[in-house]
C-alpha cells in the first residue's frame, strides 16, 4: 500500500514538474468563454498567444455544462476573456473549480470584454424570473455586431499587456491591422444590406440587436415568448398573425435553437428561416470572426431578397 | 451620462493611439468614423426612447389624480425621505420604492448604489411519499417518520460571495421537518459555514469551517441536487440521512495537466451519525477525493472518483471507508441538456465494532468474553436518466431508473431498491418529479416501530423544488 502511495506521489510530482517546465516555455495561454472572444483574442494576440474558448460555437453560451475539462484548461490559463453581461455566469463555476488565482474575478488576468460596450434593451425597471432568463444588465450578445469589435479588442488588448507587457506594440499592430481589415468588411456589409434598410424580421432567440441596429434592420418579433422558455400556442398564434400582416419575409435562427419550430412558422406565414451563425464555428463556413459575420450578412441579405 | 460615456469614448479613440506612427493614423480614423457611427446609431435609440417615455408621461400627467395616502403615513414618510436626502446629498429617494417589497432575488439582481455586496440564493425542496400501513407504522420508509407525508426536506438560505481579494465565503441556513424521538419538528440549523482561500500557490485551495466532504458522487450534494428525488440507500445506511457535513479543513489541488486532475485531502472533527461519530480532533476523521475527467469525443465525457475516509466512530473503534465513482453524460451536438446520463457509485467499509460476550448456556453468566470485531460491508447503486427531446416543451421532461444494494453497516443482512422516475422542469428554476421505488430487506429486524414491521416497502415519491435567487450553476 505504501509503496503504491509512494508511486503514485512521485508520478504526480513529476507530471507537475514536466507541466511547469512546459509552461515557461510556451505562448501566453489564454482562454475565452466564447469562440468569438476567442477569434478575436486570437486577432490581437496574434503567434504569440495560445488561445482555447470553453464553449463551442454551436453551443448556446447562456447555459454550459461546467465540466471538469473546463477546468483543466483554465487551471494552466494566464488570461481569461469573458463576455460578461451574465452571458457566461457558469464561467465563475469554472474558475473556482479551476485553482488559478491568476484569472479569478478582479485578478490582472481576468478580461471582462463588455466593458465600455453601449448595452442594448438594459432594463429600466423592476425585472424579474417572471419575464424568463432576463439578463439584468442588458443584452449581452454584442460581439454579433462588428461595430462594436475595436471596443472588444481594446479591452483584450489591455489585457494581454497586463500578462505580457513586453509584447505591447506587437498586439497594438495586431489590432490595427485587424481593425483595418473589419473596415474594408464592414463597407461591404454595409453595403449588401443597405437596399434592406428598415426591413422587419423575427429571431427565434432574442440574440440580434446589435447586428441589426447596425445594419438598419428591425425585429418585430420573437419565436420564444420570454428568453429561455420554450413558446406556448398562444403566443405562436398571435406570431403568426403579426408577421402576416406585417409582411414578415425573414425568419433568423440559431444553431442551438429548435429550428423545427422556426420552419414551421415560416411555412404558416411564407417567411424563409434561415439558420444564422451565432458564434464563430456555429455554422460551415463561419470560421473566423470576418467569416462569421461575412457569412451572416450573406445570408440575411440573400434571404431579404 | 451614456452620451457622456460616449463622448469620452470618442475621446479616448482619438487620443490614445493618435501621435503613434504615421501609417496608424489612416486606420484611427476609420476607426473614428466606425464609434461615430456607432455613437450615432445608439444615440437614436436613446432619442426614441426618451420620446417614447414623454409621451407615456403626458399620457399619465392627463390622468386624474391618485386617490391620497393615509394621512398618517404622509409626514413618516416625507420625514424619512428627508433624513436620507440630507444623508446622501444629491440622491433623492422616492418613498414608493422604499415601500416595494423586495425579494432576494431583486436584490440580488439590482446593482446599483447601495448594492449587495453577496448573493442570496433560496432553495425550496419538498418531498412526500405514499406507502403501505405497516410501512407507515414502523417507521420504515425513505423519510422514516415521515410515511404518507408531503413536508419540507429542505429549505436553505443560501449567502455566499467574495470576502476580499484572497477568499470567498459560503453560509447556509437549512429548515426542515425532522423526526427524532417519535416527534416530528420543523428545525432550523446552520448547514454550512466555510471561507475558502482562493490565492494560495501551486494550484491549491484551502476550505475551512462546517462544509459537505468531497467524498464521492452524491454525499456532498444538497439534496435537491440529486439526481432523484431520494439518496441511494447505500448512502443513506452508510453516511446517514444528512448530507455528509463535517468540520475542520480540506486542502484541494488541481494537477497543471491538459486532463483535469483533482486532489483532496481533509481533516475533520468527525461528527458523521452514522459512521465517524467521535467528534475528537485529536483522533480526526481524514478524508482524501482523486478525480479525473476525460472527453470522450465531443460529445461524451466521463468522470472517475475515488474515495477515502478513516476515522472513529462514536464506540471509539476505527472505521474505514472506500469509494469508487463513476459518471457519464452524453450531450448531442446543439443539444442545451444531456440526453443519457449513466451514475454509479461503491462503497467498501472496514469497521471495528464492539461484541459483547454471550450466555451461550443459559445459565445467566457471560461464557464469552467481550471483544472487538470487523465488520466488512459494502453496497453500490447505479443510475441512468434520459432527457430524450431537444428543444421545446418535451425537452424538459426526463425520465429515469435507480438500482441500489447494501448490507447494512453494522448488522447483519441487506438490502435493495429500484424504481422509475420522471421529472418535468418549467424553467432552470422549477422542477417536479413523480416516482416509484420498491424495497426489499433480507430481514425485519431494525424495521420494527410501533408493533410493526415492514420487510418489503413500496412508495409512491414526490417532489417540488424551486429556487429564488442566485442559483450557481451545478458542475457537471
Amino acid at each position: 500500500m505504501r509503496i503504491l502511495a509512494g508511486l503514485l506521489s512521485t508520478s504526480l510530482l513529476a507530471l507537475g514538474l514536466w507541466a511547469a517546465g512546459g509552461e515557461a516555455a510556451a505562448k501566453i495561454r489564454v482562454v475565452t468563454t466564447t469562440t468569438d472572444l476567442k477569434a478575436l483574442t486570437e486577432a490581437v494576440g496574434g503567434d504569440l498567444i495560445e488561445v482555447d474558448a470553453l464553449a463551442r460555437g454551436s453551443q448556446n453560451a447562456h447555459d454550459l455544462e461546467v465540466r471538469p475539462s473546463l477546468m483543466a484548461k483554465v487551471r494552466r490559463a494566464d488570461l481569461l476573456v469573458t463576455n460578461g453581461l451574465d452571458l457566461d455566469q457558469w464561467a465563475e463555476i469554472v474558475v473556482r473549480g479551476a485553482n488559478n488565482p491568476n484569472v479569478l474575478f478582479g485578478a490582472p488576468g481576468r478580461v471582462d470584454a463588455s466593458a465600455g460596450i453601449m448595452v442594448l434593451e438594459v432594463p429600466n425597471t423592476r425585472v424579474d424570473r417572471s419575464m424568463g432568463d432576463v439578463h439584468p444588465f442588458g443584452n449581452p450578445h454584442y460581439t454579433a455586431d462588428p461595430g462594436m469589435a475595436p471596443v472588444v479588442t481594446t479591452n483584450i488588448l489591455e489585457g494581454l499587456v497586463r500578462v505580457a507587457p513586453q509584447h505591447r506594440a506587437a498586439f497594438e499592430r495586431n489590432r490595427q491591422e485587424f481593425l483595418a481589415r473589419l473596415a474594408q468588411a464592414m463597407t461591404r456589409w454595409s453595403a449588401a444590406l443597405a437596399p434592406f434598410k428598415g426591413a422587419k424580421v423575427v429571431v427565434d432567440h432574442n440574440m440580434w440587436p446589435y447586428f441589426l441596429t447596425r445594419f438598419g434592420l428591425v425585429q418585430v418579433g420573437t419565436i420564444e415568448e420570454r428568453p429561455g422558455i420554450p413558446a406556448t400556442p398562444g403566443h405562436l398564434a398571435k406570431l403568426v398573425a403579426s408577421m402576416k400582416e406585417n409582411k414578415i419575409r425573414v425568419i433568423l435562427a440559431v444553431p442551438w435553437g429548435d429550428y423545427k419550430l422556426s420552419e414551421w412558422v415560416a411555412q404558416e406565414t411564407g417567411a424563409k428561416a434561415v439558420l444564422v451563425a451565432s458564434a464563430v464555428g456555429a455554422v460551415k463556413g463561419a470560421d473566423s470572426y470576418l467569416d462569421t459575420i461575412d457569412y451572416n450578412v450573406r445570408t440575411v441579405a440573400q434571404a431579404l431578397k | 451620462m451614456r452620451a457622456l460615456v460616449g463622448i469620452c469614448l470618442l475621446a479616448i479613440g482619438a487620443l490614445v493611439p493618435g501621435a503613434a506612427a504615421a501609417q496608424e493614423t489612416e486606420a484611427l480614423r476609420k476607426e473614428l468614423e466606425q464609434m461615430r457611427k456607432q455613437f450615432e446609431t445608439m444615440k437614436d435609440g436613446y432619442e426614441k426612447a426618451i420620446n417614447q417615455l414623454s409621451d407615456r408621461l403626458k399620457t399619465l400627467e392627463s390622468r386624474p389624480a391618485a386617490p391620497a395616502a393615509a394621512p398618517a403615513a404622509v409626514p413618516a414618510t416625507a420625514s424619512r425621505e428627508q433624513t436620507l436626502s440630507q444623508a446622501q446629498p444629491g440622491i433623492t429617494i422616492n418613498p414608493m420604492e422604499l415601500a416595494r417589497p423586495r425579494e432576494p432575488y431583486a436584490l440580488f439582481e439590482r446593482r446599483g448604489p447601495g448594492q449587495l455586496l453577496f448573493d442570496i440564493g433560496i432553495v425550496s425542496d419538498f418531498v412526500g411519499n405514499f406507502t403501505q400501513r405497516n410501512v407507515d407504522k414502523a417507521n420504515a420508509g425513505t423519510f422514516p417518520g415521515r410515511e404518507n407525508r408531503f413536508f419540507p426536506r429542505e429549505v436553505e438560505v443560501n449567502l455566499f460571495g467574495r470576502i476580499d481579494p484572497w477568499a470567498e465565503g459560503v453560509v447556509r441556513f437549512e429548515f426542515a421537518e425532522e423526526f427524532e424521538d417519535g416527534q416530528r419538528a420543523t428545525e432550523a440549523a446552520l448547514a454550512e459555514a466555510y471561507l475558502t482561500l482562493l490565492t494560495l500557490p501551486f494550484g491549491t485551495q484551502l476550505r475551512l469551517g462546517q462544509m459537505p466532504v468531497r467524498f464521492g458522487l452524491l454525499s456532498h450534494l444538497h439534496r435537491e441536487a440529486l439526481p432523484q428525488i431520494d439518496p441511494p440507500n447505500v448512502l443513506t445506511r452508510f453516511l446517514g440521512e444528512e448530507q455528509f457535513r463535517e468540520t475542520g479543513v480540506e486542502l484541494a489541488w488541481v494537477a497543471p495537466l491538459p486532463v483535469f486532475l483533482e486532489g483532496i485531502v481533509g481533516v475533520f472533527n468527525g461528527d458523521n451519525e452514522t459512521s465517524f461519530g467521535r467528534g475528537k480532533l485529536s483522533r480526526p476523521l481524514v478524508t482524501g477525493h482523486l478525480r479525473t475527467f476525460f472527453e470522450l469525443g465531443d460529445f461524451g465525457a466521463i468522470q472517475l472518483g475515488a474515495s477515502v475516509a478513516n476515522g472513529d466512530t462514536e464506540e471509539r473503534k476505527r472505521n474505514t471507508l472506500l469509494g469508487f465513482d463513476a459518471k457519464y453524460r452524453y450531450k448531442p451536438e446543439g443539444w442545451q441538456h444531456s440526453l443519457l446520463t449513466l451514475l454509479g457509485e461503491a462503497i467498501f467499509q472496514n469497521r471495528r465494532v464492539n461484541v459483547l460476550g454471550e450466555d451461550t448456556d443459559g445459565d445467566g453468566v457471560q461464557d464469552t468474553p467481550d471483544e472487538t470485531r470487523i465488520r466488512e460491508r459494502w453496497g453500490w447503486y447505479v443510475g441512468a436518466e434520459l432527457q430524450p427531446f431537444r428543444s421545446g416543451w418535451l425537452s424538459r421532461l426526463a425520465g429515469g431508473f435507480r438500482y441500489d444494494w447494501t448490507e447494512f453497516p453494522t448488522q447483519r443482512g441487506h438490502e435493495w431498491s429500484a424504481g422509475p422516475y420522471l421529472a418535468f422542469s418549467p424553467s432552470e428554476f422549477l422542477r417536479f418529479r413523480l416516482g416509484y421505488k420498491h424495497t426489499e430487506r433480507d430481514k425485519r429486524d431494525g424495521f420494527t416501530d410501533n408493533e410493526s414491521s415492514a420487510r418489503k416497502v413500496d412508495e409512491i415519491l414526490f417532489q417540488a423544488t424551486f429556487f429564488l435567487g442566485a442559483h450557481p450553476a451545478h458542475p457537471f
